[in-house]
């Protein structure tokens, strides 16, 4: 294959090459290598003294907290709604299936002012019936939490869902016409059909949520010590201009995000690896 | 009786896809449910299975009404066309699926999966994944699943039409041998005449949704309900306004009694036989006549050769409901 590709490989095909590289390099690569060169400019002391303060780790710890609780609602949830919008007829199911883009197209800080207008405490839609059941959503642990959710909520659903397609039902029919109950069916040949699916959509949910900040912004109130996440402490530093401890602290958030692609990476190789050897014989 | 099929109809929308089917097969045979595709044998299949829900009417399966039975509860050995192997799960582990569904104990599942693999000579591939295995090898796994939960009745739907030629003879002499061995009651898709004339104690010719007859396969090659059957069972000519098989006309260079006269257009010869056709005074349509090479040889044909045509004594013939003097699709087609 790549033999041919590159017999047919014309003067513009190199053009658009190095466009692409140049454009990828200038918007992507170099900035974040940039981040990493700032974030170490005098060794390794900056990282030191912010992982040595207590609010920036509690703020590394809600992020953390966050992110895998978002992730583990968002997997539930997406597996279930891929299902659904796979497996079901219902009215409805082209307008769920549209819905579920608008986190991906809405900007977060919207979805922070229209999660504060639901569950604001004061005067929020929901927020002061919950408030009185002694849940406080916003400025809360929950707000943040909601916040990341509704953000990362299409990314395990749009892997899932073409995955289920592909798929198709007979394996299913077949388990079912030997004695296995939908339930037993789900978790015996649907769920480890798709297994590479979800792994993917949580890495990218884990990621995407990590790195939440407009929509957190708005609903966490920002507290330090509190309710700052990760995010947030890195714009608090830099607008304070300690511009060495931001860089520090996005590094940190910036590695684990390339870890995640990484991840997502080697898994999709060894998918595609396993798909291609199903489909030679 | 093992099947009942009673009464059944399924519209999917405005389309009719059965209509009004009645069926009873008996116990320990293997039935074949031929028809043309598009026919709705599929269906048919799957609301036996209870992989689908008829509109009305009702299924029983040995004795038990099985209508409002889901397909878990049916006892049945599905088998798919694509084969449907569990992709992640070794062929042992495909076969001992319903076994363990049904939380046998461990040792009696290994010993049953361990026979079954024999039987469908996979005992070598036990520890393989179904994506490691030939198509061929694929259905004998999931022949193998299906049988291991000792269904009722097994529903197999077009289970060699995604091989090629040569497996699927091979596999459908393989099915008949098993059949005898194992002698569960077995009902096989195909749109293959020739494989339900070779395979099957009962064919059942569906079309357009409904039943057309249903017979052994001798019964349905020598007196075929109407010209349906006829025509999907074999090639079929026009002689005389009479519908019959072209090996079973009788050709002469000479005045016959009875038998009437034509002219030789071509002489094709197909392997050992000799298809000649012939143009029949007062007949649209040319006549095809299948013989054997030795007696084309010694009738000495040649185009434009006088010859006389009659229908072969204890000839399969259907009287044709398309006047002589238009052309029939199947004698055009032959
Ligand atoms: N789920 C479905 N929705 C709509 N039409 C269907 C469906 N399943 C089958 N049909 C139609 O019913 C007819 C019979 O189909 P099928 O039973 O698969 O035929 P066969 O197996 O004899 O080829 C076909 O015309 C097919 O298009
Ligand atoms: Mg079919």
């Amino acid at each position: 294959m790549a033999e041919t590709r590159r017999a047919s490989a014309g003067p513009t095909t190199y053009v658009l090459r190095v466009l692409v590289i140049a454009y990828l390099a200038l918007l992507v690569a170099w900035p974040v290598v940039l981040v990493g060169t700032n974030a170490f400019a005098n060794g390794t002391q900056a990282m030191v003294d912010v992982l040595a303060d207590p609010d920036t780790v509690h703020a590394l710890q809600l992020s953390a907290i966050a992110a895998v609780v978002a992730t583990v609602i968002n997997t539930v949830f997406g597996v279930t709604i891929s299902m659904l919008l796979v497996r079901k007829e219902f009215p409805g199911k082209r307008v769920l299936s549209a819905l579920i883009d608008l986190p991906l197209s809405v900007s977060p800080i919207v979805v922070g002012l229209a999660l504060m207008l639901v569950y604001g405490g004061r005067n929020g839609w929901l927020g002061p019936t919950v408030e009185d059941w002694g849940l406080q959503v916003v400025f809360a642990t929950p707000g943040i939490v909601l916040a990341t959710a509704f953000v990362s909520l299409p990314l395990v659903i749009r892997e899932v869902v073409p995955v289920l397609h592909e798929l198709g039902t007979e394996q299913e029919q077949a388990a079912q016409s030997l004695g296995a109950s939908g339930w037993q069916t789900f978790w015996r040949i649907t769920l480890p059909s798709i297994k590479w699916a979800v792994i993917y959509g949580v890495v990218l949910t884990l990621a995407r949520s990590l790195g939440e900040f407009g929509a957190v912004k708005v609903v966490s109130g920002n507290v330090l010590g509190e309710t700052r996440t990760a995010t947030l402490a890195v714009e608090e530093r830099y607008l304070n201009f300690d511009q060495e401890g931001a860089y520090a602290l996005a590094f940190l958030l910036a590695s684990v995000s390339v870890l995640a692609i990484l991840v997502v990476f080697v898994l999709r190789a060894r998918g595609t690896r396993h798909r291609a050897f199903e489909r030679q014989s | 009786m093992s099947i009942d099929v009673s009464g059944v109809n399924k519209r999917y929308g405005e389309f009719v896809a059965l209509q009004d089917i009645n069926l009873t097969l008996p116990t320990g045979q293997l039935t074949a449910l031929l028809g043309p595709s598009g026919g709705g044998k599929t269906t048919l299949l799957r609301i036996i299975a209870g992989l689908e829900t008829a509109d009305s009417g009702s299924v029983v399966i040995e004795g038990v009404e099985a209508t409002r039975l889901p397909v878990q509860k049916r006892n049945v050995g599905f088998v798919f066309q694509h084969y449907a192997a569990f992709k992640h799960l070794s062929v042992a582990r495909n076969v001992a699926f319903g076994l363990e569904i049904r939380k046998k104990p461990k040792d009696e599942i290994r010993a049953k999966v361990d026979e079954l693999l024999r039987l469908v000579h996979l005992d070598a591939f036990a520890d393989r994944l179904p994506s490691q295995l030939s198509g061929g090898q694929r259905q004998r796994m999931a022949l193998a699943r299906a049988l291991a939960i000792e269904p009722s009745v097994l529903l197999l739907d077009e289970p060699f039409g995604a091989l090629d030629a040569k497996v699927r003879k091979e596999l459908r002499d393989w099915l008949r041998r098993l059949h005898d061995e194992v002698h569960v009651t077995t009902v096989f898709v195909t749109h293959d005449q020739e494989e339900a004339l070779e395979v099957a104690d009962e064919i059942v010719v569906v079309n357009e949704g409904r039943v057309e007859q249903v017979g052994s396969p001798d019964q349905l090659y020598d007196a075929p309900a109407n010209e349906f059957v006829m025509g999907f069972l074999g090639e079929v000519t026009v002689l005389g306004g009479v519908r019959l098989r072209p090996h079973d006309v009788e050709m002469t260079t000479a005045p016959v009694p009875g038998a009437l006269e034509g002219r030789v257009v071509r002489a094709l010869r197909v392997g050992f036989e000799v298809r000649v056709t012939v143009d029949v005074a007062g007949q649209d349509a040319p006549v095809t006549v299948v013989m054997t090479r030795t007696h084309a040889r010694s009738l000495g044909l040649e185009p434009g050769t006088a010859v006389w045509l009659a229908p072969a004594e204890g000839a399969t013939a259907v009287a044709s409901a398309t006047p002589a003097a238009r052309p029939a699709p199947e004698a055009v087609a032959g």
